[in-house]
């Protein structure tokens, strides 16, 4: 009975509550997209949103095994768990492959994937290992170790082929980053053979994952916004490196601007020095992508191409992009109303997937944009939340897996949409709660739901 | 920086990313209309169903010209799948292996054409999701023969069209064709997609926008696969197809038959006229063939190269464009003008002087009616010369110019060397000569009507087109005027009220004496066509025997009865035939009975036209 109580108190019901309207209009969605007039009951088990109950009620159950089970056995277990998912990782190898990709195992629709769970397991281990690490004394070993639990998952995901679990896994070097584990130890290593040099960190090591990712962000974009004639900023017609280079001075203006009239006075030329810097490193970088693009062999650029969704081949991962961002765009202020997508209902099929990875194109036709601006906000303040969550943790392993969750959350959702509106390459990764499928629900929901009882054990840490 | 602070980098850059996609779906979905535009063109379908054409009725009601239901084999390349077993389908539809590989070939390349408006290209547009005719028109027997086999093929699917009928194998020369438009029809007429069929010749063409009635449209949600979904807006903006209501033709269908009957193995024409309305009732052009040779793209490729090139022309529309010399039919107008003149009376007589034309041997013509009985060529030679030589000039030349002048009012009042107003296209004026035409040949005031006589018995320059020859019987018939010969009675329920009457410069009362002179020579025993006789009917008629320089004279005949209340003026024109009472008169007789009586009271008269052979060997 107490302990009853003390969950009831100590679940974070914002963050429960913003999953279950995830799942709700989720499932609304399902329904509308999926639609079939012969079974219109929405517990047909014989149509994807009656399976999409079922798979829900699963998920919650499993919920509850979780809440049951103490959740000390996760730090306790861990490195077996992720041996246990690492195995699964080389079996489904020799699976038959389903649409090219060894990704599934079981039977049919009711196969799982394994690559799902493996998110978990590599965040369990990986909070266990970095939060047992002093972060003032790293060694090279240390970070060679974290990255090895990072990187024998990846590879063999990579081998099913699967890009966007990839993709999504390295959402672990933005946990990576806050926890403080940084590359120092392999660049002073270097920088510290320099005769009278003594170093005890460098900038570029200590912040090498956020420059990393702003330097394959930049690359990105400069290419997406380079071949496809779409401006940037719209109704200025600038594109490729002229376009971002022009961006990114309105924002170094904007910046300049906040930090000339709020900055605090002794900070206000070591952040100026920052706006320009960043200026200048950002155009260098698209300007240098650019080129370096254009002077690419052919078969190099339509490979680049390809997976980034420029060029139109006959499975159509442009196709795929202007469909769904067709039947986005055409959402307008309020939607086409329920049940009335003409382009991304599963029954014209133009927008392929569109009720998994494509789910966002439905949602987004139906309800304009009050309900994709109401979706984003969602999303947002999850996985705000989730991070609010994080570092209220005691626990350095509690943080850290926390963040893993908020992180993939965040990849998640910005791949997802990012590609209904040409942010993001035509990577196949469904958006969390809210696409139809067994796999992503269950995984997801095991996720959050050790994030939740961690959470509400949080103060059993100190006892 | 302090590494807990990084928690705020990160939050800020979530943050930023939302603000961003919020942006992005802002401008998207509401300030950006081209993603919409996107959509409709990706989702929605414009579809346009044309209606079957409207049907003709003959003047008694009978359906001459329907619609058949024929099937499309269609094919869509993306549901074939990879099992396709050629060598069946082959065997299935009658044909090799290679042939099916080159209709592939040949659909990828030109059916996906379509026409650009906005730049004139032509862009092939093949995609293997749509659909596209692999056969075309097939018969209800010969998709028979495959559709139950069909189920082995997928992507082959049959398709209903429509085309043309014709329950009689008759007036094919007056109906016209239809054939697929070109590139300039599309582009100038939004009603033509590509593959639409259009009227090419006669009243297919003349009343295409009478008869090709209104469009539908339907808007539908379209899929990927470009089937439909549902209606668009639950068929709100949607149109149904509206046929075009019947057009019904003064042509009698029993009568055509009956004269492209008589007129085989011959060359030359028919045309009856009712004279009061100027209805045209039949238009035969000899040799004729059935309209449904004409039907489709497969029998147009099939027989119209044949028709073509075949010597004796059957597509060529003899009662329109085909100009002969009236020959002695002309004498009738002339008698008309001079007694309007008052240079001769009815009763004038002139001498069968034979050494300024030739003559046949007749009794001396006392008056205009035996003139125009034995049609005899000095007592014309003389008349005309009274109306081209009046004598208002000094000068002959000159007066004769003046003479002309009037004498080409008069023709030109009867509708000669004029297009006739109809509902007929490619028109023929014929000729008749005037002054400017003599200038230009002779030489100003250097020709009198010594030099040009040979006008006063149709010959030399003066030209006609059967279609002018049976109007000139109905003017007779109606004693001084005619309606513009024409086709189209009603169109619906409503008459066709555009074809004007027109009077000419002749009185009614000079026609008396002309019209007995055409009683006699049909009923008189020295009269020119005592083969034109019939029992019972007195037809009126005036025979003409056309001089040809390339061989045998035609045979010409004008007709109306019967004398009181006529109801059919006729002309007839058999190439090659001789003398006009031999061929043209029966035949006339024979048309103008059929028409009257339906029936044949002489039918030895009828066996000896219809074995007769008047084709060159």
């Amino acid at each position: 009975m107490r302990k009853t109580k003390s969950l009831i108190n100590n679940l974070d019901w914002p963050l429960f509550i913003g999953f279950i309207s995830l799942i709700v209009f989720g499932l609304i969605t399902i329904y509308s997209v999926a639609f079939n007039e012969e079974h219109p009951n929405i517990f047909s088990f014989s149509e994807k949103y009656g399976k999409q109950i079922m798979w829900i009620g699963i998920a919650l159950f499993l919920g509850v095994m979780v809440f049951l089970i103490d959740s000390d056995i996760y730090k306790k277990y861990a490195f077996p768990i992720y041996l246990a998912t690492l195995s699964l990782l080389v079996i489904v190898l020799f699976m038959p492959p389903i649409n090219g990709a060894r990704a599934w195992l079981g039977v049919g629709s009711m196969g799982i994937q394994p690559a799902e769970f493996a998110k978990i397991s590599t965040a369990l281990l990986l909070s266990k290992y970095v939060s047992s690490l002093n972060m003032r004394d790293l060694n090279p070993t240390n970070v060679l170790l974290a990255l090895l639990i990072l990187l024998v998952p990846m590879v063999l995901i990579l081998l099913q082929p699967d890009a966007g679990t990839f993709v999504v896994f390295t959402a672990f070097f933005f946990v990576l980053y806050r926890e403080g584990l940084t590359f120092d130890p392999f660049l002073l290593k270097f920088v510290n053979l320099i005769p009278k040099v003594r170093f005890k960190q460098t900038w570029l090591g200590s912040h090498f994952i956020p420059i990393l990712f702003v330097f394959v962000f930049l690359s990105i974009i400069t290419l997406l916004f380079g071949e496809r004639n779409i401006p940037l900023i719209p109704g200025l017609k600038l594109y490729g490196s002229v376009g971002i280079i022009s961006t990114l001075f309105i924002l170094g203006a904007i910046g300049t601007f906040f930090v000339q009239r709020f900055g605090l006075k002794r900070a206000k030329s070591k952040a100026q020095l920052v706006i320009i810097l960043c200026f200048i490193l950002g155009s260098g970088v698209s300007l240098t992508v650019e080129k370096s693009f254009g002077s690419l062999a052919q078969h190099q650029k339509d490979r680049i191409e390809l997976f980034l969704g420029l060029k139109e081949d006959p499975n159509g991962k442009d196709y795929n992009r202007n469909r769904a961002m067709a039947a986005v765009g055409s959402g307008g202020l309020l939607g086409k109303g329920y049940k009335n997508a003409s382009v991304s209902s599963v029954r014209t099929n133009h927008v392929p997937e569109s009720e998994t990875d494509f789910i966002f194109c439905p949602f987004a036709e139906e309800w304009g944009f009050i309900g994709s601006f109401s979706l984003v906000a969602v999303y947002i303040f999850i996985i705000v939340r989730i991070l609010i969550v994080a570092e209220r943790q005691r626990s350095q392993f509690n943080r850290i897996y926390a963040y893993s969750v908020g992180m993939f959350f965040f990849y998640h959702f910005a791949v997802n949409l990012g590609m209904n509106i040409g942010f993001a390459p035509v990577i196949g990764i469904p958006l969390p709660f809210f696409s139809y499928g067994g796999s992503s629900m269950l995984s997801f929901s095991i996720m959050v739901f050790i994030l939740l009882k961690l959470d509400s054990q949080r103060r059993h840490v100190l006892r | 920086m302090n590494i807990e602070n990084r928690r705020y980098v990160i939050i800020a850059f979530i943050i930023t990313v939302g603000v961003m996609y919020i942006f992005r779906l802002f401008y998207m979905q509401v300030i950006d209309d081209s993603w919409s535009d996107r959509a409709h063109q990706i989702s929605e379908k414009r579809r346009e169903i044309t209606p079957p054409r409207a049907v003709i009725f003959d003047r008694n009601h009978t359906k001459i010209v329907a619609n058949k239901t024929y099937f499309n084999l269609m094919v869509i390349e993306d549901k074939m799948g990879p099992n396709f077993d050629t060598l069946a389908f082959a065997e299935l539809i009658g044909w090799t292996k290679q042939e099916i590989h080159e209709r592939f070939a040949e659909i990828i390349k030109g059916e996906g054409i379509y026409y650009n408006r906005h730049n004139n290209t032509r862009i092939s547009n093949y995609q293997r999701i749509r659909p596209y005719p692999f056969l075309k028109e097939l018969t209800k027997a010969e998709m028979a023969k495959i559709a139950p086999y069909l189920d082995a093929f997928p992507g082959f699917f049959e398709e209903e069209t429509s085309m043309r009928f014709y329950p009689y194998p008759n007036a094919a020369n007056i109906l016209g064709y239809l054939s697929e438009v070109n590139a300039k029809e599309v582009k100038e007429d939004n009603f033509y997609k590509p593959s639409y069929n259009i009227g090419r010749a006669g009243i297919e063409r003349y009343y295409e926008k009478e008869l090709r009635g209104l469009k539908g449209v339907h808007y539908v949600v379209r899929s990927a696969l470009n089937n439909d979904v549902k209606k668009y807006e639950d068929g709100i903006y949607d149109t149904v197809a509206q046929q075009a209501p019947p057009i019904e033709l003064g042509l009698d269908i029993k009568l055509q038959a009956y004269g492209e009957k008589l007129m085989k193995n011959k060359k030359g024409c028919i045309v009856a006229i009712e004279p009061k309305s100027g209805e045209i009732l039949s238009m035969v052009s000899a040799p004729s063939f059935d309209p449904n040779l004409l039907v489709g793209r497969k029998n147009v490729s099939r027989h119209y190269p044949k028709l073509l090139k075949n010597k004796d022309k059957p597509l060529y529309p003899r009662p329109t464009q085909a100009e002969y010399p009236p020959g002695s039919i002309f004498k009738l107008v002339q008698s008309l003008v001079g007694l309007q003149e008052g240079v001769i009376e009815p009763n004038t007589s002139f001498a069968c002087n034979k050494s300024l034309v030739g003559c046949h041997n007749h009794p001396a013509p006392s008056s205009i009616e035996r003139a125009v009985q034995y049609s005899c060529n000095p007592y014309f030679y003389y008349a005309v010369k009274r109306i081209i030589q009046q004598g208002k000039e000094n000068s002959v030349f000159k007066d004769a110019a003046v003479g002309l002048t009037l004498w080409d009012k008069y023709m030109r009042s009867f509708g000669f060397g004029e297009k006739l107003q109809s509902d007929l296209t490619g028109l023929r004026s014929g000729i008749i000569p005037n002054t400017k035409f003599y200038d230009h040949w002779y030489g100003k005031h250097k020709w009198a009507f010594s030099t040009i006589r040979s006008i006063a018995i149709g010959q030399g320059e003066v030209k006609m087109t059967p279609l002018h020859m049976a109007n000139l019987a109905v003017i007779m018939a109606n004693k001084g005027w005619y309606y513009d010969p024409h086709f189209a009675k009603k169109i619906g329920e409503v008459p066709v009220t555009s074809f004007k009457k027109h009077q000419t410069m002749v009185e009614e009362k000079y026609f008396e004496p002309v019209i007995s002179g055409m009683w006699s020579v049909v009923n008189e025993e020295a009269g020119t066509a005592g083969r034109a006789r019939i029992e019972g009917i007195d037809i009126c008629g005036k025979t003409g025997t056309v001089q040809n320089p390339h061989g045998e004279d035609h045979s010409v005949f004008i007709a109306f009865a019967p004398k009181e209340n006529p109801q059919i003026a006729i002309a007839v024109i058999v190439e090659n035939a001789g003398f006009g009472g031999t061929w043209a008169a029966p035949i006339a007789s024979l048309m103008i009975e059929n028409y009257l009586t339906k029936d044949c009271k002489h039918p030895e008269k009828e066996l000896r036209v219809l074995k007769a052979n008047l084709l060159e060997p």
